[in-house]
């Protein structure tokens, strides 16, 4: 309790926080840390801070400075020569959705349910317990998108947002995003043709929004002569009401240009997400302040969509002022899902700035997605912090403490103990006793 | 060019055994030699021709486990000349200041799909995967390349000068891959690495089984699989067996009848003459070492285990075994034999004086095959051990130089040696390295800084934009 009300004294102070998060911290069981004399990659606009300090209390970042000596019990964690990034996200992930590519029992993320497009919703889907959110933890992932991918509608449904968690407590949020494709993907879906994407994508906004003002029309055992179920036009409403963004996969410069002026005309957010092709409209983008999800590594033309992919299309996004938001690495998002990093490092190796690259796994990502008080090493933040043995974006940079809503994770995983139990290749047999 | 000129340069082949029973007879024309002794799509590689120059000041990593500082390569008529510290070179040739630098040889990959399963991925060109029967040794993934693959530009923007196209692992055995120069040409054999020995591509696990089993074929287990093998090997066998009777048998009073050629035996023959090499995907632990057993049951040798997302395991037996482990950085879960992966895999497997490599089986990869060695080194040194560049550089050169029997040839600086060499703008293990230059047999053929040095495939001329670039 004492803890607690030290924190009421500095919500008072800093006057950040909700009360709905003072719920969720008190509910926390974090010690408390001060970490010592690191290079701080803030993901703030004050950018990189030299041999600073960080105090952790009851899940939150309290303080941030020079030579911090505060008087309360905690434990310190010794950064000298180390790096601190606020714990990665992924803004493109199945995380807990998945267990085995292959094995069809362990895959959740997709549905053939005709009467779920756009309210297919993920969320009860997650599994905490899998062995792919330790693994990704301890390379320094702490947070993810999670997202439904492919289904029989051009709308793949709503996405969440999770902590790396290993228990249920991970669920940050289960409604923060609709996604639909265009492109090749939204052709195929719609009956061959972009030009039936289109006009399925632009009846389905038209009707949600005359639906959310003619519902009481609607009673359950009415004729319903729409395009989409009930239940997808209703899910709708959180897009045309603007309480979530519209993530739509595309990636051809013409494809993305409609897609803008799609999003003006029903007045919706829309996030493009792949959009290979962006870069060759960069200002367009920009000027329309829609954010980009893309995977910097991507540089093939893989797709005769995407004919124009290259190593520095995120440097030249970030400097037309696109906002973007990084997922990675190439189609292994989700088991691999911390390599979003050595996606982000290629971007700066291609000219991206790379305190604005850690943005677009950190803050940038925590904004579209409407993740609450994380992203930034700031007073107000949740903890999750992670200190690397060197430049972050570096590929023989390794996470030596990862914290997650100020709770210090144990860096094992399933990867590690096989690893542990194979170390040494004596007496095997004997490996059937070692845990 | 008849074939007479080309026939000495290809010692691999089922030749070996012929011109070796034919010297004892009076001299054939070639005409006269069977259809079977005939290399049908011979190299028609050609150096371009270069001039001598020396890299100064540069630190090399020579492939040979040694990191030289402030050291030189000197190379001379498309070969290296001299690796070393102290080198002074009085004439007037093109000298490249290496100061800062780093210089490695040419990077390999020894698993690549480049031409075969080309960019962009639309079906009129997926032509990596013959699965119409489990066995097909008689297609050869030489024949699926397009040579304007867009990625093989980029590949060679990543510093690979050298890569092996293999055939899919849908089959248990998916027919004959080829090593191919990284270099522009109308024609696959205008690319083909000289006198580089045939691989064989042959699969385990999931992906043959699911793909027969699901056709209410065999083979639908790995049970199946192991059957599968064999069974074509005991064709094998005996077709080689009737092969060199008839071989002995010329020129003598019992001539026998010209047996009738079958182009699936022929190549598995080949390989048990070990003329072609075994380069097999195989992720599990137990069944790496059930392959190993079938090796020895019809006495072929496996060049490399690719995937071998379980090395870590049985690292011990690939040392003992001499059998490379061609492995990913990181890659796991897509699959079940691909459950256990451990990031220290190929670390592991260096550190039981094993053959390590690092492979990319992707176009995204394979331009970054630097990054991923970079991980794989990182996560070993992260669990206690201490390995150098000078050492993970082997995982991406010389050891699939080894595995895919050119090791005599490129994947080292070393005199004599073909001059594959890149520069690097920075250590080669930093995410900010770029190849900077990228020499193959002496030739400049990528120079980042000079956008006239750059190759484009014909793929890109036009594509996004009739007189602009795509890149």
């Amino acid at each position: 309790m004492k803890a607690g009300k030290k924190l009421a004294a500095k919500i008072l102070r800093t006057g950040l926080f909700s009360s709905a998060i003072i719920l969720t911290t008190f509910a926390s069981n974090a010690e408390d840390y001060l970490i010592k004399n690191a290079t701080v990659h803030s993901a703030t606009e004050k950018g990189v801070l030299a041999k600073t300090d960080i105090y952790v209390s009851d899940g939150f970042i309290m303080e941030v400075g020079n030579n911090l000596s505060v008087k309360l019990k905690h434990t310190i964690i010794d950064a000298t020569g180390k790096h601190i990034t606020p714990g990665l996200i992924n803004a493109a992930t199945q995380m807990g959705l998945v267990e085995i590519g292959a094995a069809s029992s362990t895959v959740d993320y997709s549905t053939k349910n005709e009467n779920q497009g756009a309210s297919f919703t993920i969320a009860p889907a997650i599994n905490f317990r899998s062995t792919l959110i330790p693994q990704n933890r301890i390379n320094g992932l702490t947070r993810a998108i999670v997202r439904p991918a492919g289904g029989t509608s051009i709308f793949q449904g709503q996405g969440a947002a999770i902590a790396l968690l290993s228990n249920e407590n991970g669920l940050l949020s289960s409604l923060n995003a609709q996604y639909a494709s265009y492109g090749i993907a939204g052709a195929n879906i719609s009956g061959g043709s972009r030009a039936s994407a289109y006009a399925v994508l632009d009846k389905a906004l038209e009707e949600a929004n005359y639906l959310r003002h003619n519902r009481s029309r609607y009673l359950p055992g009415f004729d319903w002569n729409f395009s989409q179920s009930v239940e997808d036009l209703d899910a709708l409403k959180a897009v045309i009401e603007k309480k979530i963004p519209l993530v739509i996969s595309v990636h051809r410069r013409d494809d993305i240009l409609k897609m803008i002026a799609l999003a003006k005309k029903h007045n919706v957010r829309l996030v493009l997400a792949g959009a290979s092709e962006a870069w060759t409209v960069a200002d367009e983008i920009a000027r329309a302040n829609i954010p980009v999800i893309m995977d910097p590594i991507l540089n093939l033309p893989g797709s005769f969509e995407s004919l124009a992919n290259r190593l520095d299309a995120a440097a030249i996004l970030n400097a037309a002022g696109v906002k973007l938001v990084f997922t990675g690495v190439n189609w292994r998002s989700t088991h691999n899902g911390y390599l979003v990093r050595q996606s982000a490092g290629n971007a700066v190796s291609y000219g991206m700035p790379a305190e604005e690259a850690i943005k677009a796994m950190t803050i940038n990502t925590a904004e579209v997605f409407g993740v609450e008080n994380y992203g930034q090493i700031a007073v107000g933040m949740e903890a999750d912090i992670v200190v690397w043995d060197g430049d972050p974006l570096e590929l023989s940079t390794s996470a030596d403490v990862v914290l997650i809503k100020g709770i210090k994770q144990p860096m094992v995983s399933r990867a590690t103990r096989l690893r542990d139990r194979y170390w040494d290749l004596k007496d095997i047999q004997k490996k059937a006793f070692t845990r | 060019m008849t074939y007479l000129n080309i026939f000495p340069k290809f010692p691999v082949s089922i030749l070996s055994v012929a011109v070796l029973l034919m010297a004892c007879t009076p001299e054939k024309s070639a005409e006269e030699k069977p259809a079977e002794t005939l290399e049908p799509f011979p190299s028609t590689y050609q150096a371009i021709p270069s001039e001598s120059f020396i890299i100064e000041h540069a630190t090399v990593l020579t492939g040979t486990g040694k990191q030289l500082e402030d050291a030189s390569v000197l190379v001379e008529k498309g070969k290296i000349k001299v690796v070393g510290q102290n080198v002074f070179v009085a004439t007037d040739i093109t000298r490249y200041d290496g100061n800062g630098k780093w210089v490695t040889p040419g990077i390999i990959d020894v698993h690549s799909h480049l031409g075969v399963y080309p960019s962009p991925g639309i079906e009129s060109s997926a032509d990596g995967n013959e699965m119409t029967a489990p066995v097909t040794a008689q297609v050869w993934a030489e024949h699926s390349v397009w040579t304007q693959d867009p990625g093989m530009q980029l590949a060679l923007a990543g510093g690979v000068t050298t890569f092996q196209v293999l055939p899919g692992s849908g089959n248990l055995i998916g027919g004959r891959g080829v090593t191919l120069k990284n270099v522009f040409a109308r024609s696959v054999q205008g690319m083909k690495f000289p006198d580089a020995p045939y691989s064989l591509k042959m699969a385990c696990g999931e992906n043959p089984k699911r793909f027969y089993g699901s056709k209410g074929r065999s083979p639908s287990t790995r049970m199946g699989n192991v059957a599968g093998y064999r069974a074509a090997w005991i064709k094998a066998q005996a077709y080689r067996e009737k092969w060199d009777k008839y071989y002995e048998s010329i020129g003598s009073k019992k001539e026998k009848d010209k047996p009738k050629r079958d182009l699936n035996l022929e190549t598995l023959s080949e390989v048990l003459r070990g003329n072609i090499l075994v380069h097999n995907h195989c992720y599990r632990a137990e069944e790496m070492l059930v392959m190993i057993d079938i090796a020895k049951e019809f006495g072929y040798k496996i060049s490399a285990f690719h995937h071998a997302v379980e090395a870590y395991k049985v690292a011990d037996v690939l040392a003992k075994e001499n059998i490379c482990a061609a492995v990913w950085a990181d890659w796991w879960g897509f699959k079940h034999e691909a459950f256990d992966q451990v990031k220290e895999n190929a670390a592991m497997v260096e550190n039981a004086k094993a053959c390590s490599i690092i492979h990319s089986d992707s176009a995204i990869g394979i331009q970054h095959l630097n990054q991923e060695a970079s991980k794989a080194m990182a996560a070993g040194n992260k669990n206690g051990l201490a390995l150098q560049p000078k050492d993970a550089i082997k995982w991406i050169t010389a050891n699939p130089a080894k595995a895919m029997g050119i090791e005599d040839k490129t994947g080292t600086l070393e005199e004599s040696k073909m001059a594959d060499i890149v520069i690097w703008s920075h250590n080669p293990f930093s995410i900010y390295a770029k190849a900077e230059k990228v020499f193959i047999d002496g030739a400049l053929m990528y120079d980042r800084d000079d956008r006239t040095k750059q190759p484009v495939s014909d793929f890109d001329l036009g594509i996004t934009d009739p007189e602009g670039e795509r890149l």
